[in-house]
């Protein structure tokens, strides 16, 4: 069995650089790999273990992404690649889910299952996984959080939001969406960052995965950003300072407010 | 068919009780509907045995012209395979300019669904919307941890975007909306999500999106008997126990209770913040709260620029300080 996972990396959010569109610049920021992705690419392997399959990890950056498939493969998957094009930068989450979905189409055509990890650190908006299973005409799970059964032809998993715990089957190929904390990724062996030291791993551009200028990058991105701005919305507020005031003073003003 | 109109999901729960945020959406885009020219308010209900008349009343009390009703024995509970097709193909027969769906976890996977098989630009929990250059429509979200906040234009029809409950007020009018059932061929979509086991949690009681009072702990509460005194606290004012992302990374609270914008946005009379700094993207989740009490002991954490009330000062002395004072008053 053919298994993808998509992973994203993040930039190290204590310091924003801009580019003059507005958007991120990742070049000029150090990334780390998007800390639930792990627990994908962890889903992926137990998977491995349990029956025949070839985990291939995916990530769509700039050439430094490649730090993050280095990661992956030290964790022990059986390849990783680039997608890398200047081309794609800006892509919002709808020209993100179109460079992704191609791959799968153009590079790995048998794949039976894709692994999402729930959602960005960065962004936050979880919406890339059900983007791409709906441009490939697959059904998806989000928030999995337990794996139950694979076969060739079905997965049996657990989808947990705070409303409600459902169990479901659902027919391959499908796409999941791992949840936090439920896979701990494993701490990669020496031999594993041995192996990814020295890995080739292959950049594809969006002529080998067959996209249009576009569909792609600012072009292909509907939405974009108008301004950016810093919030400033203050209370006006009363302060006081616990070793100058006694917290029973302070509390006849708590209770006006309860 | 030129685009018009502001779609709603107007999501239900399992007793066809519509959603809140679905209130909050209609009142919002009746704000929106002033600004742009000739343009109709519809909510599409999607499930099984619908009372029609309450839910045209009730959706039509909050803006909503048009009710636009999808009812089948499928679709009894969610399913996502059904509910996004159907939603999709509901926005093709009635081409709208703005869809709106509540940022649950069953509306950001039809949002996203809907998305692309449009092909069209989706924002995702919007903290506020408004109509911006070219009557388009303007979402605001927070962006990079929330630590910036950047206003999105999109340059596609339908213009799409996701909102926590809360961000929004609902607020009653007096109207009656219309009327319209659309047939969608279910047999032709095909399912491929069987659900074999389903468990409704019992915590609507606890859900922090609706309490009155919160006490809520940060990075700040994550070590000693912190949380312990947070319970304390909260047991004594009849409050909700809530916290940041720290809190629920660190296991002091359930992914549940979490506020911010990756967690749940929270409107209730009073907010206490323990040991929260509010640097990060808590802040966007506590906003709309009536009154904020800030008790942290770094007089420069950006949460202080919030408080109405704010205490510089030791959780762990002044929390027990506090719990007396409570317990106190009560007696008198």
């Amino acid at each position: 069995m053919n298994i993808a996972v998509f992973i994203k990396q993040v930039p190290d959010t204590t310091d924003v650089k801009w580019t003059v569109n507005n958007n991120i610049d990742r070049t000029k920021m150090d990334s780390v790999i998007n800390p639930v992705d792990k627990e994908a690419i962890e889903a992926a392997l137990r998977i491995k273990e349990q029956l025949d399959a070839k985990v291939t990890v995916v990530t769509m950056g700039p050439k430094k992404a490649e730090d993050v498939l280095k990661e992956a493969v030290a964790m022990g998957v059986d390849d990783a690649f680039l997608l890398c094009d200047s081309k794609f930068a800006g892509s919002d989450t709808l020209a993100t889910s179109k460079v992704l979905s191609a791959s799968i189409k153009e590079l790995l055509p048998d794949t039976k299952l894709i692994i999402f990890g729930q959602s960005a650190q960065d962004g936050e908006t979880g919406q890339t996984g059900p983007c791409v299973a709906a441009r490939l005409n697959l059904p998806s799970v989000g928030h999995v959080s337990e794996i139950v059964e694979i076969t060739e032809e079905k997965i049996t998993v657990v989808s947990e939001t705070d409303k409600e715990k459902i169990t479901l089957n659902v027919t391959l190929p499908a796409v999941l969406c791992i949840y936090n904390y439920v896979y701990p990724p494993r701490i990669p062996r020496v031999c594993g960052y041995v192996k990814a030291q020295d890995y080739n791993y292959v950049t594809y551009n969006m002529y080998d995965i067959n996209v249009m200028d576009s569909e792609t990058g600012l072009k292909g991105s509907p939405t974009y950003v108008s301004k950016v701005f810093k919030c400033n919305d203050t209370r006006n507020g009363m302060l006081f300072d616990a070793g100058e005031t006694s917290v029973s003073e302070i509390y006849q003003e708590i209770k006006k407010v309860l | 068919m030129e685009p018009n109109g502001i779609l709603i999901y107007a999501q239900t729960d399992d007793d066809n009780r519509i959603e809140p945020v679905v209130k909050e959406l209609l009142t919002k885009a009746c704000s929106l509907k002033e600004k742009i020219w000739n343009q109709r308010i519809m909510a599409c209900v999607i499930g099984e045995r619908i009372n029609y008349e309450e839910m045209i009343k009730e959706l039509g009390a909050y803006g909503a012209d048009e009710v636009i009703i999808v009812s089948d024995n499928r679709l009894k509970t969610y399913n996502k395979t059904y509910y996004s097709e159907i939603f999709t193909q509901i926005a093709k027969n009635h081409p709208p300019r703005i869809i709106l769906i509540g940022a649950t976890s069953q509306g950001k996977d039809i949002a996203a669904y809907v998305s692309t098989k449009l092909e069209t630009g989706l924002t995702a929990d919007c903290t506020d919307l408004d109509i911006g250059e070219a009557n388009l429509l303007l979402s605001t979200r927070p962006t990079f941890g929330g630590q910036l906040t950047a206003d999105i234009l999109c340059k596609t029809f339908p213009q799409m975007a996701t909102v926590q409950q809360n961000i929004f007020k609902a607020e009653k009018i007096d109207k009656t909306a219309v009327a319209k059932f659309d047939w969608i061929d279910i047999d032709k979509i095909e399912n491929k999500i069987e659900v074999i086991n389903r468990v409704v949690k019992k915590n609507s009681s606890e859900n922090i999106a609706n309490a009155d009072i919160i006490v809520a702990g940060g990075l700040g509460a994550c070590r000693d008997n912190g949380f312990a005194l947070i319970h304390e606290l909260a047991r004594k004012l009849n409050a909700s126990v809530a916290g940041t992302r720290v809190a629920f990374e660190k296991g002091y609270i359930l992914k549940s209770q979490q506020v911010g914008q990756s967690g749940k946005i929270v409107a209730p009379k009073v907010y206490i913040a323990v040991g929260i700094s509010g640097a990060d993207q808590q802040l966007v989740g506590i906003k709309n709260s009536g009154k904020i009490i800030v008790i942290n002991n770094d007089k420069n954490a950006p949460i202080f620029k919030y408080a109405d009330i704010g205490i510089v000062g030791d959780l762990f002395k002044v929390l027990p300080e506090l719990i007396k004072e409570v317990d106190k008053d009560k007696e008198v």
